[in-house]
């Protein structure tokens, strides 16, 4: 959350505040007090359940905690031991993989269908529930399991691609593959970024189009010069909400993988190690070290989106439109 | 967000350990009292348990059971985190592969205190008493026990025009069974055996050795392991086992389920499991075995019963874990879903048929020729075995060469034993 919008908030409270109660306008020191203890469910909320327990998690991070025993403080060695660790690095890898193939094709499709779907056609309804669906599906355990049975050997997909003269022998049992199926499983979740693209289409005003016809422009060249540039915005949203979901994939990963990350190793995922580490081995000093690290990463990754962000991304107040 | 994740991995682990307070008074009286009694498994064994609970309400009035159960690995997560949060349950059902993990950190009662009291063992196989005992004390209780053997399909012997497994047959006369089979039928002859840690234990214990030492040391050396793995990779490349991939996909399903191989090693009573899926008939016979003098077979308790240290009513929780071990009632509810029963008046009570008939018979052929149930395995066990299957199946797929694949394990071993 940005200081920006707590301040609104704050703003917001008082004006609500200032206009309900008999003195117009008027500040006394009960009304903070007001104010807070409306607030107090959410903000007991975040003490207990986030602040809280992040602080715990960061100071377990520098102990040796097993679960049973009390924490003994050793600390930087879970961060030291974290990058000679074979399957630490393993997993950063997978993950960085999944991350840079996912989040693209992801928001392609995403954007692709959008775009499919924001001109007028019968059945338009229909189409778009149909393509958001799976996403309100995204974490449940059975779809991974179909997804698996559809990926083996001898399944749907095999069948398919041994017809036009491909054999993967089923990508659930084949290490090279494993992640691909998890991208397109993803990908098939598009519903989310979907509508907010579609929502970003709406936005365009149809006089650039038109004039751009006028003009002799192709499709390639109004969907580069006109789409593109007037929903950056809305794509830097979108990329930067998928990258920091995909870096978090776990459900679907542990249900075709296990915590072993099977087949050998191809799915272990960040989480999943993480998961493993803490709830397998008992290791939650670790654990909580790995997930620290997961924040850094994340926060590294969203700041570098934020930099490059200010060459691609325009805002409608860079124009000067206010609307 | 990533947040998100920190907070909730650290809510789990927020609750503090305090140190674990004994009840007051005499330990042995059993009063009133209600138990928690948690265990793993699937609906079907809830359905049996409540059977056996209800049962055990009915002759001990002063008790109330609440029961709770998950599936195995979710079941120990679940105990993790309740031990850590000093909420265990009074009763929990114990893998004697945690049993030391969770000794070692105080977490279970010593049932010593009850035994001959509110507790009888009197009647336990002789191959499962003192299973669940270390240093002297006892942490569990077996509830049941298996062992090793070989579960085949004996169509596909005759077929390939092989004699059925005899007492007696050496490892290499298990490989070139498995690689003629493959050869003459199309059907793979097995799974590849290097996937399994206790068939490692098994080769070792024929050896005279043993997995783990009385210390809690690996029972074996880097030449040993690199010998194992070598003949599966032999497997792999002669093509005589099943394809790994084939094997990962259809999990949890196994292959013998699956009718896909002409047999594997594996716990004794799965067969009544892999018996209910595979249209062939299944068999049980004798391991593989290059030393005749030593079978290396012992019988193993499937699983345990322990109290935890925190319980208030160690008394009442010892004599639920007497009735679940000697009531005949209770064999004969469960017959063999928690593997055989571990005492003479439970498996006398039940009825077994089937496949179960035939687990039962091969135990009692091996009654004499049982080894020693080995010391429980060392903390991290549970975790050394999670990644020797990992690391074997890397080697399946290629991705590693025998020699990576043993080190790999030894600097597991080093890490997950050593500290």
């Amino acid at each position: 959350m940005s200081k920006a919008t707590m301040t609104a908030d704050r703003d917001a409270a008082v004006r609500t505040t200032g206009s309900t109660g008999p003195r117009k306008r008027a500040r006394l020191p009960g009304d903070g007090m007001a104010g807070y203890l409306f607030l107090s469910p959410w903000l007991i909320g975040i003490l207990l359940l986030t602040l809280g327990p992040m602080v715990t998690s960061l100071y377990l991070s520098f102990t040796d905690y097993d679960l049973f025993n009390s924490p003994t403080w050793i600390g930087l060695e879970n961060y030291e031991k974290m990058f000679s660790d074979p399957r630490w690095l393993r997993s950063v890898q997978v993950t960085a993989v999944y991350v840079v193939l996912a989040v693209p094709i992801k928001l392609a499709a995403a954007l692709a269908v959008a775009m499919l779907l924001n001109s007028k056609r019968r059945g338009q309804g229909f189409y778009r529930a149909a393509f958001y669906g799976p996403s309100l599906i995204g974490g449940s355990v059975s779809v991974a399991i179909v997804w698996k049975m559809m990926f083996s050997d001898d399944s749907v997909v095999d069948k398919l691609l041994l017809g036009v003269g491909i054999d993967t022998g089923g990508w659930a049992g084949n290490p090279d593959y494993s992640v691909m199926m998890l991208v397109l499983l993803a990908v098939w979740q598009l519903g989310a970024p979907m509508v907010i693209f579609l929502a970003g289409l709406k936005q365009v005003p149809r006089e650039l189009y038109e004039a751009a016809e006028v003009d002799g422009a192709g499709r390639w060249r109004r969907f580069r010069s006109i789409t593109l540039p007037m929903i950056s915005s809305v794509v830097f949203f979108n990329l930067l909400l998928e990258t920091i979901n995909s870096f978090q994939v776990f459900t679907s990963a542990y249900v075709v993988g296990g915590p072993n990350g099977q087949p050998a190793g191809s799915t272990l995922f960040y989480t999943i190690y993480l998961f493993d580490r803490g709830f397998g081995d008992y290791r939650m000093g670790y654990a909580s070290a790995m997930a620290w690290m997961l924040l850094l990463g994340v926060g590294l990754v969203t700041v570098f989106l934020f930099r490059t962000a200010r060459g691609w991304v325009f805002y409608s107040g860079d124009s000067g439109d206010k609307r | 967000m990533a947040a998100t994740l920190v907070a909730a991995l650290a809510v789990t682990t927020a609750a503090a350990c305090g140190d674990s307070g004994t009840g007051s008074g005499d330990e042995t009286k059993v009063g009133p009292a209600t138990l928690r009694f948690s265990w793993w498994g699937n609906a079907e064994r809830a359905e049996l348990m409540q059977k056996a609970i209800d049962l055990f309400q009915q002759k001990n009035p002063e008790i109330k059971v609440t029961p709770s159960f998950q599936e195995f690995e979710a079941y120990w997560q679940k105990m993790a985190t309740e031990t850590a949060g000093g909420n265990a349950p009074d009763v929990l059902q114990m893998d004697f592969a945690y049993i030391r993990e969770y000794s070692d950190r105080k977490a279970l009662y010593d049932l010593k205190k009850q035994d001959g009291k509110n507790l009888d063992l009197g009647d336990l196989l002789p191959g499962l008493k003192g299973a669940g005992e270390i240093d002297g004390k006892l942490y569990g209780v077996p509830v049941g026990g298996n062992t090793w053997g070989y579960i085949y399909n004996p169509a596909l012997f005759t077929q390939a025009g092989i004699a059925e497994p005899k007492e007696g047959w050496t490892w290499d006369d298990y490989r070139k069974a498995m690689a003629t089979i493959t050869e003459k039928t199309g059907v793979h002859g097995g799974g590849n055996y290097v996937g399994s840690y206790y068939n490692l234990e098994l080769q070792l214990r024929q050896e005279g050795g043993l997995l783990y030492t009385e210390d809690g040391k690996l029972g074996f050396d880097k030449a040993r392991l690199a010998k194992f793995f070598g003949e599966g990779k032999q497997l792999v490349d002669a093509k005589s086992a099943l394809p790994v991939e084939k094997g990962v996909q259809i999990k949890p399903a196994h292959a013998l389920e699956s009718d896909l191989i002409a047999g594997d090693l594996g716990w004794d009573n799965f067969m009544a499991r892999y018996d209910k899926g595979a249209k062939a008939e299944l068999k049980l016979g004798p391991v593989p075995n290059d030393h005749a003098d030593k079978q290396g077979q012992y019988l193993k308790p499937s699983m345990l019963l322990s109290v935890s240290q925190k319980s208030e009513h160690p008394a009442a929780a010892a004599k639920l874990v007497s009735f679940m071990v000697n009531d005949p009632e209770v064999g004969k509810i469960f017959g063999a879903n928690r593997g055989l029963p571990p005492t003479n008046a439970q498996r006398a009570a039940a009825q077994l048929e089937g496949p179960l008939a035939a687990v039962a018979a091969y135990e009692e052929g091996l009654k004499d020729k049982f080894g020693k149930t080995p010391p429980a395995p060392p903390k991290g066990a549970g975790t050394l075995e999670q990644a020797f299957i990992r690391i074997a199946e890397e080697l399946q797929y290629g991705r590693i060469s025998v020699d990576e694949a043993v080190n790999q394990f030894f600097t597991e071993a080093e890490e997950t034993l050593g500290s």
